[in-house]
């Protein structure tokens, strides 16, 4: 006879989905956005009595996003996936948030601290950038003892890569010292870890009891023509893509550094065009090259933003499309000019893999050079963490190492990624090292599958607002050239917001006191003749009918229902009614008093 | 007909009226008012019971169109309530006796003067039921 095993692999896994909106399930934390707008739509409009709301979204969005502020300024995933587009153009929900940014931003200064007992074990976040603050924050709030080691002066990790002009200095200096301060979290600047004496074994003999690694990848790579490493890569006058906005954002480029100077970008990434964007201001006369072509939509179209290409493009930024760089050339040690051949692939089955027309070159003449083609870890300090091929041993679901098992690994220098992605690798993290350190099931019930819910039918959708942006000729400065929403702006797009996602999931209505509490509504089977009156008024396809032992019945799916009552109101034969709804009542009250 | 003054129900949708003001505050200055969370909620049996219960007239406050909350919510009340209308001419109530504004008012503070404007436009009607 057989005997069951229910331990390890053969435990039964809870089966989780989640319905949500799809800016929700597009966005890597699942911020609570369509809560969010609701209550932005809500705001008084009256600037002065608007801030007290603000500041409570913002209070209510700080609680799991600690780093909405700048989000608001460089994110923006979650309107990729709005249902809105498809009629009238997404939800500006990068722009709503800005607009909480912009009040928060100075609210933040003021902010309490939060009121935490840290009695759990010491844990060690290597890297101060996105997903060791997230991290960090998160442990913090769970009662850990949580200590960054920043191996720079200063916290943001690679968001300080963006340049000021998409992002102010004072918003991303605010959020990340905020945030350590309200949290608690110790920070160790200038210390870097792995690299000499302090490593990861000698945290962990000083007593932090687990570490989250996320040092990210701040190693350009280099250019490579056809797996040979282009030469020429050390000439005067070639930089590398990270290492000059780097220098940028520390102030060690003055203005006008490239004036009168032909700058050529190589690269086609959002990080490629944010270093343009950044030479064009310069002074630079500013060329992109890339391998990819213009087509967006096609296998091999350029990965940056849309509104990056067209920022650059009309800034006066040259972009040549579908080109590689065999040869950089120089002249008395200096880069003069460099060959470009036709590129005719950039990826295959096996992935990036570009394949080149040898015979169809071009030169390219400028005085610098900046290669930005992506970037990678520094290996040196990471080798105890390294598989036999060189890569990163770590669990994808718990980010666990493989080597080390108090050992975490996430953020870009695992895998990367946006913003966001790196911010849910930190949160990722915290959970694993909370159920490591408890001696709880590291893998179980991690993966929970979002569901996105339709569009709502409505007789009309309303077009998305213009967004505008400073006139080119004007904005060739590192201030912001995107203007944010005014408040009468904010509140009107945010009504525009379907509220598609389901209402347990936002309950606005419900923290502001519109309704006492979510209703639901109720199907008699007995008295329903299955007309179909219900299905015919329902706009989010909740009201179905479905065939009940061979008769036609009335159904509600309670995913999709937001209880709005028109069925219940539209109902011929009273079948439907809706409960938990105080409504019935108070119209008998009413009525028993006139 | 010198001291009469008519009794109106007043519905008003919660996401367009008054969420700004609180249900507590508003309830002292507007008599027999009734906050739902969406005019489309409100059925034409409540507006005729209300009439049988002895009210003169029932104003129902919705969001402008294109604004409601649940998609479309106040168009359905205002199918309704030409029907209704409609309806209710037939049997020799005048039409005027519920009526129906679209708009925004997040402090409430037209709820009551909503209400008085109603009032003063339906007491040369009379009563409802005769005294």
């Amino acid at each position: 006879m057989w005997k069951t095993v229910s331990a390890g692999a053969t435990r039964v896994e809870p089966a989780v989905k989640q319905f949500l909106p799809p800016c929700q399930v597009r966005c890597p934390i699942n911020e609570d956005i369509q809560r969010t707008n609701v209550l932005i739509s809500l705001l008084p409009e009256d600037p002065e009595l608007a801030t007290d709301g603000v500041i409570q979204i913002g209070d209510y969005l700080y609680d799991r996003n600690p780093l909405f502020n700048i989000c608001g300024y460089v994110c923006g995933l979650c309107e990729l996936d709005c249902n809105y587009q498809s009629k009238g153009g997404a939800i500006r929900r990068r722009l709503l948030k800005r607009f909480v940014s912009d009040t928060y931003t100075y609210h933040l200064d003021r902010k309490e601290e939060f009121n935490i007992a840290k009695q759990k074990e010491n844990v060690a976040i290597v890297g101060g950038g996105p997903a060791g603050l997230m991290c960090a924050f998160d442990l913090s709030k769970r009662g850990y003892r949580a200590t960054i080691f920043e191996a720079s002066d200063r916290l943001g990790g690679a968001l300080w890569l963006i340049p000021r002009y998409r992002l102010p200095e004072k918003v991303l200096t605010s959020a990340c010292e905020n945030l350590v301060r309200i949290a608690g979290i110790d920070v160790k600047y200038n210390t870097r870890v792995g690299g000499g004496k302090l490593t990861l074994e000698r945290l962990k003999n000083e007593g932090y009891k687990a570490v989250f690694v996320a040092e990210g990848t701040p190693a350009p790579r280099v250019l490579t023509f056809g797996r040979e490493k282009v030469e020429g890569q050390e000439l005067s006058g070639v930089m590398y893509g990270n290492m000059f906005l780097y220098e940028v954002s520390h102030g060690n480029i003055k203005p006008g550094y490239f004036k009168g100077q032909r700058v050529i970008v190589v690269g086609g990434g959002n990080v490629a065009f944010d270093v343009a964007r950044t030479a064009r201001r310069l002074g630079g006369e500013t060329t992109v090259v890339c391998l990819e072509c213009e087509n967006k939509k096609s296998r091999d179209g350029i990965p940056a933003d849309v509104d990056e290409i067209r920022g650059a493009w009309e800034e006066g930024i040259k972009i040549v499309y579908s080109r590689g760089v065999r040869k950089i050339v120089g002249e008395s040690e200096r880069v003069k000019k460099i060959e470009c051949p036709k590129c005719t692939n950039v990826f295959d089955e096996s992935g990036f893999n570009p394949k080149f027309d040898t015979s169809d070159a071009i030169e390219l003449s400028g005085d610098v050079l900046i290669i930005t083609v992506g970037q990678g870890m520094e290996r040196g300090a990471l080798q105890d963490l390294l598989d036999e091929r060189g890569g990163l041993a770590v669990d994808p679901l718990t980010l666990e190492s493989s080597k080390k098992e108090w050992v975490f690994i996430g953020g870009d220098l695992r895998r990367i990624g946006f913003m966001a992605e790196a911010m849910k690798e930190g949160l990722i993290a915290a959970e694993s090292i909370e159920r490591y350190l408890r001696g709880l099931d590291i893998r179980e019930g991690r993966k929970i599958d979002f569901e996105p819910q339709d569009i709502p039918l409505r007789r009309y959708y309303l077009n998305e607002p213009e967004v505008l942006w400073i006139p080119p000729e004007k904005r060739l400065h590192f201030q912001l050239f995107e203007r944010g929403f005014t408040l009468t702006e904010a509140i009107e797009e945010a009504k525009r917001c379907l509220t598609c996602g389901p209402c347990i999931s936002c309950k606005a209505c419900v923290s502001v006191g519109i309704q006492e509490a979510l209703p639901t509504v109720k199907v008699y089977e007995d008295r329903c003749s299955g007309c179909g009156v219900c299905s015919s008024v329902c706009y989010y396809s909740s009201a179905q009918l479905k065939e009940v032992e061979g008769k036609r019945k009335s159904t509600t799916d309670m995913f999709k229902c937001k209880s709005c009552g028109m069925c219940v109101v539209a109902c011929p034969s009273a079948a439907r009614e809706l409960t938990g709804c105080n409504m019935e009542k108070r119209i008998q009250e009413v009525y028993a008093s006139l | 007909m010198k001291n009469y003054e008519p009794k109106l129900i007043c519905f008003s949708c919660n996401f367009g009226w008054g969420f700004l003001t609180g249900e507590e505050k508003l309830k002292s200055k507007v008599k027999n008012w009734i906050p739902v969370a969406c005019s489309g909620k409100i059925e034409t049996t409540h507006v005729l019971k209300a009439f049988q219960q002895g009210a003169d007239g029932v104003l129902i406050l919705g969001c402008p169109e294109g604004h409601c909350h649940f998609q479309d919510g106040n168009y359905q009340t205002s199918k309704k309530v030409h029907l209704l209308q409609r309806v209710l001419d037939a049997y020799g109530i005048d039409q005027k006796r519920v009526k129906m504004v679209f708009a925004v008012d997040s402090e409430g503070k037209k709820i009551p003067q909503l209400v008085n404007e109603m009032s003063e436009g339906i007491r040369h009607l009379g009563p409802m039921k005769p005294v």
